[in-house]
This record gives C-alpha cells, sequence and structure tokens, in this order.
C-alpha cells in the first residue's frame, strides 16, 4: 500500500507523538520515584518543568496521579490511552501486531496500580514499548510514510527533552536525528517544515550557551514546525 | 402537436468559499413517447467536467464534481422540443402503486379518503378527475406556508399549499385507490418557476393532470424528470463543504 | 442423516485464550446511556462441532440458497418474473423497506448481489438444521472466529492434533478474491462509519488481513463517475471495489437520504456505469426480508429447478387463507413476527400473552394480515458453556457466511453465539452474548 490519507497521516504523527510522551514521562517518574526515597515532598522540580501546578499532597499522591489517573492530562496513563486512540485507526498500517504491544503496556498499568510494588509491576512495559517500535519498523513498508511516525516521536521527545533540561550533549543529538526524519519529507506534503522555525531551531540548538538561554523559544518554535492541529474524532 | 422552446437557469451563491461540492442534476429534459427534444444544451459556471446516466426512473442526471474552492455554480438549460400528447407512455414501474416518503398517508388524510372513497367511482380517469375536483374546494393555493421538505399529510393538515404540495397529496390518494400514480417534474406555461403535476395508470398508459390548476395535462407542459414524488425529481441535490452560512438560489424559468 | 456430536471439554484454558483475545484488542463497541464503551467478546473454551456429514449438506444447501437468492435479487430489479408468474405477491416485495426503487436497472459486475452473506442456523433438539434468517446486507462477525482460531491454535495445539479440524484461516484469501471478482480497476477498500461502530474491530481487522484500505467517507470522492482515495501529499488514487460496512440509506446521499453524513456523494452514479464494485450491492435487503423469507424454497424451485436442501422453520403467511386459518387455531403456541421491524422488535410468543392480550393481537393480525408471519417454535438445541468453574446449557445460533465470487463458497466455520442469560434466546453481543470456536469435521 503506497498512500494514505491525511487524516492517517496526521493519526501515525500523533501516535509517534503519545507514546513517545507516555514513555518519556514513566521513565522520568521513574527516576522521580527514586529521588523521592527517603523525602517527603520533592517533586516541585518535575511540576516546573512543565509550568504545572501543585495540587498534590505528597509524593504518594503525585506518583499515582500522574502515572495512573487518565482524567489528569499529564499522567502516562492518558498519554497512552491517546496513543492507542490513534493507533486504533491505523491497524491495516501498523498492523495487529504493532497494537498488540500497546494494549498489553495499557493492561500492565493499569494492574500495576494494584501493585504493591509500582516500580517493579512497570518495568515489562519498557519492553512492550520497544517492542512495538521494532514491530512497528518491520510493518511499516513505505518510507515515506514510516518517516511521519518517527517525526512525531523525535519532536516530542525533542519537547520533553528541552523542557526537562536536558544537557546540550543529548538534545543535540535529537535535533539532528530530528533533522534526518525531516529531510526525508518530500516538497508539498504534509510534516514539510516551516522554514522559518525550523531556522530559529538550527540558532537556538547551535551552541550550549544558546540552548541554555533560549528554551523556552526553541519550544514554541518546536510547536509551530508544521503548524497542524491534532485531529480530534 | 406543438413546437416549444425552453429555458430554466439556476444560480447559486454561496455568501463564503465552498469547496469538496458534489452535485447530480436533474434538469435535462427527458425524451419520451409524449415529448421529442430537437435541441438541447446544458451550461455550467464556473467550467467542470460533468458525466450523464440515466437513473432508475428514466431521469437523465448529471453529476460533477467541483474539488477547489468556489463562490457559486450557475447552470442553465437551452432548447426546444416536440409535445405530443396524443400519444401515449407507458414505462410502468410497479413501485408507483405504493406510498413513498412524501406520500405516506396519516390518519387525517386517510380519514379524507373515506370519506371521499364512495363517490371515487368509474375509470381511472374519472377517479383522478373527481378527486382532483374536491382538493380543488379543500386546499387552496398559496405560497409561503409550505417549502420543498413538506410532506403531503402536512401540507394537508395546513389545508394550504403550492403545485408540489397538490401532487403529493393527489398521489396519496389515488395510491390509496390502488391506482399507481408518479409525480413530474417540468415547465408548463402556465407558471414562471418550474412546475409540478401528476400522472396516473389507466392500465395501459400514464395520462397527466395538474391538480394545482385542476386541469388536464396538454402540450404546453414539458417533462423534466419524473419519480415517486419530489425526492426523485429534484432538480438539484448537492453535498459541499465550508464555512458558508448561506446560500441564495435565483430560479428563472421559461416555455415559448 | 444429522448427527448430534456435543463436545463437553474445554479445549485450552479460558483465562488464557481471553488473555490472548485481549492482547489482540477482540473488541466489540456498544452504547450505553450515550457513552461509547469497548469490550472484549467473551469466549467459551467449549468448541460447537459440525461433523463433516452436517457440513457437506449445509454446504450444498447453503449454496443452493444463496445462489437463488442472488437470482431472485437480479429479477427484481430487472423483470420480476417472479411476481409476473405468481410465485411471490407483489405486496411482499414493494411494501418492503429493503427494495430501493433507486437500484431498478442496476446490474452489478458478474451479477453478483449479495457478496457476503451471513446465514443464521439454529440445530433443534433432534439434530435437524433450520435456517432462521438470511443476513443479505453488511453481515458482521466472521473476523471473530477467525481470530480466536489463531489463537486457540496456540492455547491448545493437542486438539487440533486429535481431531480432523478444517482451517478456517483462509478466510481472509476468500474474501480477497470475493473482492476482486467485481473489482472494475483500482485498490480494495473498506468503508467504515468510523471508529465508534460496534463492528470496528472487525473492519480494521479485515482490511489489514485483505491489504484493503481502510477508509471513512471524508477521505473518498466520485469524479467523472469514478471513485477516489484522496491520498495525504495531496493526490487521488483509485478505488475499484468498496466493500462498504454502512447501511444503504447512508450510502449515497445525493441518491438516498440526504441527510447522511457518513455517506459518499454520487457513488451511486459511480456504481451504475460500472465504474466501482459495491460489497454487498444496495437494495439487498429486499430478499432478506421476514415476508420474503417464507418464500425462499419456491424461489429455489423456480430459480434453480432444485428441492430445497436446507429446511426453513416452519412458516405461516396470515395473507394466506389457509395459513391464516392455522395461525388462528394455534395462536397461542406460534411465535408472531413483524415483518417491518428488525433487530429482535416485534417478535411475540404466543404463550407468553394473557388472554385478552392474545384476543387483541389476533384482531391485529386479522386486519393487518400481510404485517405477519407466524413461526413453529424450534426446540433449541442448547450447548455447554462454562460459568465460573460449573458447565451450563445455553441457547445458541451459527452464523454461517457464504461468499460469491466466481463460485459460490461456503467457509467451512462460522459464529457461534451463545446466550449467557439461562432464559433468554437472545445471543446478541450487545446483550452481553458470547462466543465459541465452531469446528467443522474434515472426516
Amino acid at each position: 500500500m503506497g498512500t494514505i490519507s491525511l487524516e492517517h497521516s496526521d493519526r501515525l504523527y500523533w501516535l509517534g507523538r503519545y507514546t513517545e510522551r507516555f514513555f518519556t514521562t514513566m521513565k522520568a517518574l521513574d527516576r522521580q520515584f527514586d529521588k523521592m526515597i527517603g523525602t517527603v515532598h520533592s517533586y516541585t522540580d518535575y511540576l516546573d518543568c512543565f509550568g504545572l501546578p501543585d495540587i498534590y499532597t505528597d509524593n504518594r499522591d503525585f506518583i499515582r496521579r500522574l502515572l495512573f489517573d487518565k482524567s489528569n492530562a499529564n499522567s502516562a496513563a492518558y498519554s497512552l490511552e491517546r496513543a492507542y486512540d490513534n493507533g486504533i485507526v491505523l491497524r491495516e498500517e501498523i498492523s495487529t501486531d504493532s497494537l498488540s504491544f500497546l494494549q498489553m503496556a495499557m493492561d500492565t498499568l493499569s494492574k500495576a496500580e494494584q501493585s504493591s510494588n509500582v516500580r517493579f509491576a512497570l518495568l515489562p512495559i519498557e519492553d512492550m514499548i520497544y517492542s512495538f517500535w521494532g514491530s512497528i519498523n518491520e510493518h511499516i513498508y513505505d518510507d515515506e510514510i514510516r518517516n511521519i511516525i518517527y517525526i512525531g516521536k523525535t519532536v516530542e521527545r525533542l519537547d520533553m527533552y528541552i523542557r526537562m533540561k536536558y544537557p546540550f550533549e543529548i538534545v543535540e543529538k535529537e535535533f539532528i536525528r530530528l533533522l534526518k526524519n525531516l529531510n526525508r519529507v518530500p516538497k508539498g506534503t504534509p510534516y514539510r517544515y516551516s522554514t522559518k522555525y525550523l531556522s530559529d531551531l538550527v540558532e537556538i540548538l547551535g551552541t550550549e550557551e544558546d540552548y541554555r538561554r533560549g528554551a523556552d523559544k526553541a519550544v514554541d518554535s518546536l510547536r509551530h514546525l508544521f503548524e497542524t492541529e491534532e485531529v480530534f474524532v | 402537436m406543438k413546437r416549444v422552446n425552453f429555458f430554466y437557469a439556476t444560480k447559486l451563491t454561496f455568501d463564503d468559499y465552498v469547496h469538496d461540492h458534489s452535485f447530480a442534476l436533474r434538469i435535462i429534459p427527458l425524451e419520451t413517447d409524449t415529448q421529442h427534444i430537437l435541441s438541447c444544451s446544458l451550461n455550467i459556471a464556473p467550467y467542470i467536467s460533468t458525466q450523464q446516466t440515466v437513473d432508475a426512473f428514466g431521469n437523465n442526471v448529471t453529476a460533477g464534481y467541483m474539488r477547489d474552492d468556489h463562490r457559486f455554480l450557475d447552470f442553465e438549460i437551452k432548447g426546444s422540443a416536440q409535445v405530443d400528447h396524443t400519444k401515449h407512455r407507458t414505462d410502468y414501474m410497479p413501485c408507483y402503486l405504493y406510498q413513498s416518503q412524501y406520500t405516506k398517508p396519516d390518519h387525517a388524510l386517510k380519514v379524507f379518503y373515506d370519506s371521499i372513497k364512495k363517490k371515487c367511482t368509474g375509470t381511472a380517469a374519472d377517479k383522478a378527475e373527481y378527486i382532483c375536483n374536491i382538493l380543488s374546494k379543500t386546499v387552496e393555493y398559496g405560497k409561503g406556508s409550505t417549502d420543498t421538505t413538506t410532506t403531503a399529510e402536512q401540507a394537508f393538515a395546513l389545508k394550504k399549499g403550492v403545485c408540489q404540495d397538490f401532487s403529493h397529496i393527489l398521489i396519496s390518494l389515488l395510491r390509496m385507490e390502488g391506482i399507481a400514480a408518479r409525480y413530474i417534474a417540468g415547465l408548463a406555461f402556465c407558471d414562471g418557476e418550474t412546475h409540478s403535476w401528476v400522472e396516473y395508470w389507466t392500465g395501459d398508459h400514464w395520462e397527466g393532470i395538474d391538480p394545482a390548476n385542476n386541469c388536464s395535462v396538454n402540450d404546453d407542459y414539458i417533462v423534466i424528470s419524473q419519480g415517486r414524488d419530489f425526492r426523485d425529481c429534484a432538480i438539484d441535490r448537492g453535498v459541499m463543504f465550508g464555512k458558508y452560512t448561506k446560500q441564495l438560489q435565483l430560479v428563472r424559468s421559461e416555455l415559448t | 442423516m444429522t448427527q448430534q456430536v456435543q463436545f463437553t471439554k474445554a479445549v485450552g484454558n479460558a483465562n488464557e485464550i481471553n488473555e490472548l483475545l485481549r492482547r489482540y484488542g477482540v473488541k466489540f463497541g456498544i452504547y450505553k446511556n450515550g457513552t461509547f464503551n469497548e469490550q472484549f467478546f467473551p469466549f467459551d473454551p467449549i468448541p460447537r462441532v459440525i461433523t463433516a456429514e452436517d457440513f457437506q449438506s449445509m454446504e450444498k444447501g447453503l449454496a443452493q440458497r444463496v445462489n437463488a437468492l442472488n437470482e431472485f435479487l437480479f429479477d427484481i430489479y430487472h423483470e420480476k418474473k417472479i411476481v409476473r408468474d405468481g410465485i411471490i405477491p407483489e405486496d411482499f416485495i414493494y411494501i418492503s423497506k429493503g427494495y430501493l426503487a433507486e437500484c431498478e436497472g442496476i446490474t452489478p459486475k458478474n451479477n453478483v448481489y449479495s457478496h457476503i452473506s451471513g446465514i443464521d442456523l439454529v440445530q433443534a433438539k433432534d439434530g435437524e438444521w433450520y435456517i432462521l434468517e438470511d443476513n443479505l446486507r453488511i453481515p458482521s462477525g466472521a473476523s471473530y472466529p477467525l481470530i480466536a482460531r489463531d489463537l486457540t491454535r496456540i492455547a491448545a495445539p493437542q486438539a487440533f492434533e486429535e481431531n480432523p479440524i478444517i482451517d478456517n484461516r483462509g478466510y481472509a484469501e476468500l474474501l480477497k478474491e470475493t473482492m476482486e471478482n467485481v473489482n472494475c480497476g483500482g485498490a480494495r477498500a473498506i468503508l467504515t462509519p468510523g471508529r465508534y461502530n460496534a463492528a470496528y474491530f472487525e473492519h480494521s481487522y479485515l482490511a489489514e488481513l485483505t491489504d484493503s484500505v481502510l477508509v471513512q467517507n471524508d477521505e473518498l470522492f466520485v469524479e467523472d463517475n469514478v471513485l477516489y482515495h484522496h491520498t495525504y501529499s495531496g493526490g487521488k488514487s483509485r478505488i475499484g471495489v468498496l466493500y462498504r460496512r454502512i447501511a444503504d440509506e447512508y450510502l449515497d446521499p445525493l441518491t438516498f437520504l440526504p441527510e447522511s453524513l457518513i455517506g459518499i456523494p454520487n457513488l451511486m452514479e459511480a456504481y451504475r456505469s460500472g465504474n466501482v464494485g459495491i460489497i454487498n450491492a444496495p437494495g439487498n435487503g429486499v430478499a432478506d426480508d421476514k415476508g420474503i423469507y417464507y418464500f425462499v424454497p419456491k424461489m429455489i424451485k423456480y430459480y434453480l429447478g432444485e428441492e430445497p436442501i436446507l429446511k426453513n422453520a416452519p412458516t405461516y403467511l396470515p395473507f394466506y387463507e389457509e395459513d391464516m386459518k392455522y395461525v388462528m387455531a394455534h395462536l397461542d403456541k406460534l411465535v408472531i413476527k413483524d415483518v417491518a421491524e428488525a433487530g429482535g422488535y416485534g417478535v411475540v410468543f404466543g404463550r407468553d400473552l394473557t388472554k385478552e392480550k392474545l384476543e387483541e393481537f389476533r384482531q391485529t393480525i386479522i386486519a393487518e394480515p400481510r404485517r405477519f408471519i407466524a413461526q413453529e417454535v424450534i426446540d433449541f438445541l442448547d450447548l455447554p458453556i462454562i460459568e465460573g468453574n460449573k458447565t451450563v446449557m445455553r441457547k445458541a445460533d451459527l452464523r454461517v457466511f457464504v461468499l460469491s465470487g466466481a463460485e459460490t463458497k461456503v467457509w467451512a466455520s462460522g459464529l457461534t453465539r451463545f446466550s449467557r442469560n439461562p432464559d433468554s434466546f437472545v445471543v446478541n453481543s450487545s446483550q452481553g452474548g458470547g462466543f465459541k470456536d465452531t469446528w467443522v469435521l474434515s472426516r
């Protein structure tokens, strides 16, 4: 199958973004979990990264709600559900196998909520998400179409890393990855970058010093890179 | 026998750009036993490629699709025909004997039928004329109280309507009486816009009757399309996308 | 000729199989109190077994029935010989909601109307199979036994070593052949009303297996009477055959319901011009109507000159005087169905009515004899299912899929649905019913 519709290309992009948002959130919360051992209230730095209000009573409440509360738009569970929502309409593009890894991740996540050792119960999810990406790579035959989901993935990763103030070397690596993906997008198709915002990004992510000063602007430019909206049903 | 020239034009104007506009026009008059089309030209603006087919009821369908933004769609036909009502049409379809979406009677219309059926006797033609007569005394001709979505039962409740409503009520009553009847959309000398009337099956051919004017159909009538009711005969049906809120439709027709 | 084979042993572990079904997202959607929910379709591990002998006669009988129904559909939308010859009274055709006058004169490619037919059968206690109804519009359910077999073979390989079970996983190939048989040049597509349709899993799963594009109406358009798919880069690609999973009335807003938001404008013009195949043909509803069901055995004799191999449930038409007499005399024992209703509505069991209600109903039938059919109540053969750690007996039916491509082929499988409620005859998944694997034995 060489062609897909505009709707499906948008779905692929958002499938990439939400799967990555879920994964990065989960990993970040795992590190937060570790940091919190032996403390009472040590998560404000995490909330600050995303400009979120502190509505949590304690460490435990923070972790629980950011992991499992589907009604919280910043939670891992919410992102995973959105990833699944986008994936379910792409079955014939990405395959039942790929979809099954998201289903298993959802099931494992809801079981982990009941577990006495949450971190341990979450471990298999990492395997599932890596399997998901392997399966995606196998099943989407058309390079141009496969590239769309990777663009979504890389944009999201870059966005999260910049917000979480990752070291420059790591952000730079991901940015180069994104540039490679963007170079493969033919002119006149969706996900062809806007030149203005891309050159802004190139400037900001050029040196470590610019990166430290221009992080907010980088996030903003990233948001406008394709000037498209998420597709809602 | 009579030679007539016909002209019909519609201008659709939208108050904002529309796109992905699909339409189906039933505007090219039929070639039948009673009318021979001598010439007919169809013009559509903006220019767009169209295809012709003939639908289940024998109507000429012109289908088109405009993907790009546009704010208007105009179409017009111009031509001439030889009309001869001494000849007969025999293209029968059994579905014309059964009530359809616009003609399905409600309780009031059934009661009305029961009140007249005793005096409704004789041949199909006698019955049709009798019902038409009664109808012209029961329902008043008047614009503005009904529209293209009004059904026979709704118009009958209002006791007021235009040619389309008269046709639907007559068809409903004829079908209750067991006479097959069909809806005709066309042009007539007596009307400035498009007109509508009814054909009923005599047993071996169709006969036209104009319930809005309570008269029989003669060589002053040109058939554009036919069907079970208005739905099969709409001159233009379309689906489009855009932010438009209003469409303005101007219709002009002439028969000379 | 029939024998009863009842398997009472579970094949594999129900939890394991349900775990696998979960993993692969085997779901159906339902609306409860206005919100959409997806549920997993409960699977029972005791298979239904159909013997080779039973299946052979079923296979012949179903192919015969579907061939006659296809002949009937062609006839009704063309010459109507069967009405003219007095086999079926005209009224039964034209009062049927499924008859679409708009389809008069259209000849689908290779004259196939019902490409995918879902025929519902039940087995009586004496082992005899009866046809309950024909589904010739958009019968659903084939995906469930298909994926379930894949999973039961993982969960219980030994059962498939020990029993001569016909492999049912050729359905995708069969469906592909059926689609290609009426392809008018272009890609294969499956049209879904969207994610929030009860059968969305099936739509997307069959698209994946048949290598078809899964589309919604806004991705399609008709230009110059050819159906196209908008591609993401702004181009268009032609669709040659459309397996649509939306109802006739919604298919084309310029031909049918103008208010349909899920249809494709001018699709019917493309179809009439022979530029796209539509599976199943619009207008098929006239042949699977409750009123027409009575006439199917007569159709088989009329069109094929053969004796019907499979039996209808004994049915009476109050329209005929003799049948009316019988119905009046046995009303308290019969099941009465309103031909205008569908989906389990308008079905009344005489035995459930009070004396007054029965009398009232009698008058309704006398006043409108054409509106009803009456059937003998069949004593269903119940099937064992596992509930908790007990085995209980429940009502079940069987939907067999018949595919009409170049030849008419009966899929050696089927969807066995059962009721989880002991007092209920309703096997619909939306009512909490479940499904079983259906084994067709090769010897």
